[in-house]
């Protein structure tokens, strides 16, 4: 029975004995080939293996992303933003919570129902074309207004990464505001909850003192406050670990 | 003169509704501009979608203009 090359390190002395002895290869006639090599490009994993522990730990905290419309995403495969350096993972991405948004979207169905009550007022001079332009209008008005919250709530994203924590607010459609400070720059996190709803429902404000030029970073109304905090804790702990260690050697 | 009047009043009633709709269509531009704009910056699983949505908007300011010229 023929051995593995595997045991052939192990026991190199042993024979190796084999079948049945293959006949020579007839010599095949070189063809000249254009050898083109291909760059074959490198995928990075999401997460490297000796940030498992911290990857389990954050699981840990937050559990797994269950929808992709959650207020907070955990490890987000999809997601990347513009000022992301190479290397840097996303571990958390936060958008407000939910119940933020129910103001926009109760106001934007009391005013699709408008049109429909419209017609039970009588208004001299509004006839059956100007009546149906002015509908459009309306209905068109309503999707902008629910258009617009809507991305004003998708892209106001707070991110912490393994190396920083970034806050971008887009406040209206022509304003963005990018803030960000390095995790071993951050001095002070502190969360509020104030108020029924975010009492009952778990959300707040996280505040991060930090020591870069931005001296304030501030997670509006993001779930689980108390969690990450505590993520943002660990994560300046491990950080000023890794600084100690790094000025020992 | 009336007539005159009347004729006035409804070609200044149109050229305001013209003019609404074309200021209503450069803020359609805007939305769509803005969305890339945002999807460059943050991107996500949706971010097709409300670009989509974005033109769609945009198609329905187009109708908007077309709609006035026919209507009014």
């Amino acid at each position: 029975m023929p051995r593995s090359k595997d045991l052939d390190t192990i026991a190199p002395d042993d024979l190796i004995v084999v079948d049945s002895v293959p006949e020579p290869k007839k010599p095949t006639p070189v063809k000249k080939t254009v050898v083109v090599k291909k760059t074959v490009p490198v995928i990075e994993e999401p997460v490297v293996a000796s940030d498992n522990i911290l990857a389990q730990k954050i699981y840990d905290i937050f559990g797994h992303t269950k929808s992709p419309f959650s207020a907070a995403l955990v490890f987000p495969k999809v997601f990347s933003f513009a000022e992301q350096n190479d290397g840097e993972v996303v571990l958390l991405a936060l958008r407000s919570h939910w119940f933020t948004n129910t103001s926009w979207i109760l106001m934007a169905i009391f005013m699709f129902t408008v049109p429909s009550l419209v017609p039970l007022i009588p208004i001299p001079g509004l006839d059956g074309g100007l009546r149906i332009l002015l509908s459009f209008t309306w209905y068109l008005i309503t999707f902008a207004y629910s258009f617009e919250k809507f991305i004003s709530w998708y892209f106001d994203v707070s991110i912490v990464t393994n190396r920083r924590v970034v806050d971008i607010d887009f406040n209206n459609l022509l304003d963005k505001k990018f803030s960000e400070a390095e995790l071993s720059k951050i001095q002070d996190i502190s969360s509020r909850v104030s108020g029924v709803s975010q009492t009952f429902l778990n959300y707040g404000t996280v505040l991060i003192q930090t020591a870069a030029e931005q001296n304030v970073i501030v997670f509006e109304k993001v779930p689980f406050p108390g969690k990450i905090t505590k993520l943002l804790q660990d994560l300046r702990f491990s950080e000023s670990e890794k600084d100690k260690d790094g000025g020992q050697e | 003169m009336i007539e005159n009047l009347s004729f006035y009043f409804y070609l200044f009633k149109k050229i305001s509704l013209l003019l609404g709709a074309g200021v209503y269509l450069v803020f359609a531009l805007i939305v769509v501009k803005q969305t890339f704009t945002m999807s460059k910056n943050i991107n996500d699983k949706f971010n097709y979608i409300l670009i989509a949505f974005s033109y769609i908007h945009l198609a329905f300011s187009f109708l908007l203009i077309l709609l006035t010229l026919i209507l009014v």
